[in-house]
């Protein structure tokens, strides 16, 4: 958790998107250090996106009864990062290639 | 009395805090804020806290405090450079920080603080995306 | 508590303004800097101790600390004491529940700082002060 925060110090990254695919099971003590996380980073003045959320894992902490209403949270990887861009003021265009042109 | 001091930018003021404030000195910040708020029609605060490396429930309390009160007078605060380890301590202390906006830096934190002056007409109602072309807008 | 463990080094402060106050956070991170705590664990002992020594002097009247650097084993802590002779705590459960406090504060000293430290121990009698332990381990 330390080395997020300082990572977004020395970044001066505006979101952090924390990426849980290859966690395998979530209990209450990773939710909670989870979320602890979470509140840090907004403290800090960033926000942090939870991406790679299994249906498995999406199951055991409704079952826990962990509130996570006041995080953001996305499937995919891709769909996180998609938020970030909008959250930060971009978006993704595309540029015609010449065969569009 | 030793005093921290305020720095004026434009419509804004500015607090760097760079030592281990007794409980009376905050208090002094407290007021001292308070009272330049009121005088100047400050539109937002700037308290920089990347210096300290502890915030603890008078500290956090003060910071709340300014914030309700700069609110009254029509101003925003932001708090800006808290330390990793000040923001870890106080989540485990169990203190939220009630109408304060943070940024991770100064620079941040002015732009900020322009963004809700920017966006501040409340005459006007900006439209939602979803109805946007039904509803009036703010004349461009 | 335990059986008395080693001290090996142990300080004694005043505590009866709020420039003591600083004199205690102060000390406490030095302490804690020497006992080679991680940043964050520092900034957790100094926040305890800043909230307890506080309310050393706003509730108790004014009181000392102690600051012990102790070994168990194979684990060095540090442990703080608070002492002061002033009116004693009524009801210890109330007075360690989040968000209460007889006086103008958030309620969460007692409370917050037995969240940031690894030990936590209270004595309290109306009438006889109030003694509170607490101790950060690696």
């Amino acid at each position: 958790m330390e080395s997020l925060l300082q990572r977004i110090v020395q970044t001066g990254a505006e979101v952090a998107i924390i990426d849980i695919t290859g966690v395998p099971t979530v209990d209450t003590l990773v939710a909670q250090h989870l979320i602890k996380t979470v509140t840090a980073a907004r403290l800090m003045g960033a926000d942090c996106i939870i991406s790679g959320i299994r249906p498995q894992i999406a199951a055991t902490i409704v079952h826990l009864g962990v509130d996570l209403s006041n995080v953001d949270t996305k499937a995919t990887l891709a769909d996180a990062f998609r938020l970030a861009l909008r959250r930060t003021g971009h978006s993704l265009g595309r540029t015609p290639t010449r065969s569009e042109g | 009395m030793d005093r921290i001091p305020i720095l004026k930018m434009g419509p804004f003021l500015l607090v760097t805090i760079q030592v281990d404030m007794h409980d009376r000195l905050a208090m002094t910040l407290q007021d001292d804020l308070t009272s330049r708020i009121a005088d100047t029609g400050a539109r937002g605060v700037l308290i920089d806290i990347s210096a300290l490396e502890m915030v603890d429930s008078f500290i956090g309390r003060m910071i709340a405090n300014i914030a309700g009160m700069a609110r009254i007078l029509d101003a925003h605060t932001v708090v800006t450079g808290m330390q990793p380890s000040v923001a870890i301590t106080l989540v485990e202390l169990g203190l939220s920080l009630p109408g304060v906006r943070t940024a991770l830096n100064v620079e941040r934190g002015m732009s900020l603080l322009q963004s809700f002056l920017d966006d501040s007409d409340p005459l006007v109602e900006e439209p939602s995306p979803v109805d946007e072309g039904a509803g009036a807008g703010p004349e461009e | 508590m335990r059986a008395p463990v080693p001290v090996l080094k142990s300080d004694e402060l005043p505590i009866r303004s709020s420039s003591d106050v600083v004199v205690v956070r102060q000390l406490v991170r030095t302490r804690a800097i020497e006992a080679a705590f991680s940043l964050v664990d520092q900034t957790r002992i100094v926040t305890a101790a800043s909230e307890l020594a506080r309310n050393t002097l706003e509730y108790g009247g004014g009181g000392r600390a102690r600051i012990d650097v102790i070994r168990e084993g194979v684990r060095t802590g540090l442990r703080i004491t608070f002492e002061d002779k002033g009116p004693g705590i009524a009801n210890l459960e109330l007075a360690l529940t989040d968000g209460y406090t007889t006086g103008r504060g958030l309620g969460l000293g007692l409370g917050g700082a037995r969240r940031l430290m690894n030990d936590f121990q209270i004595e309290s009698k109306p009438g006889e002060g109030t003694r509170v332990v607490v101790v950060r381990w690696h």
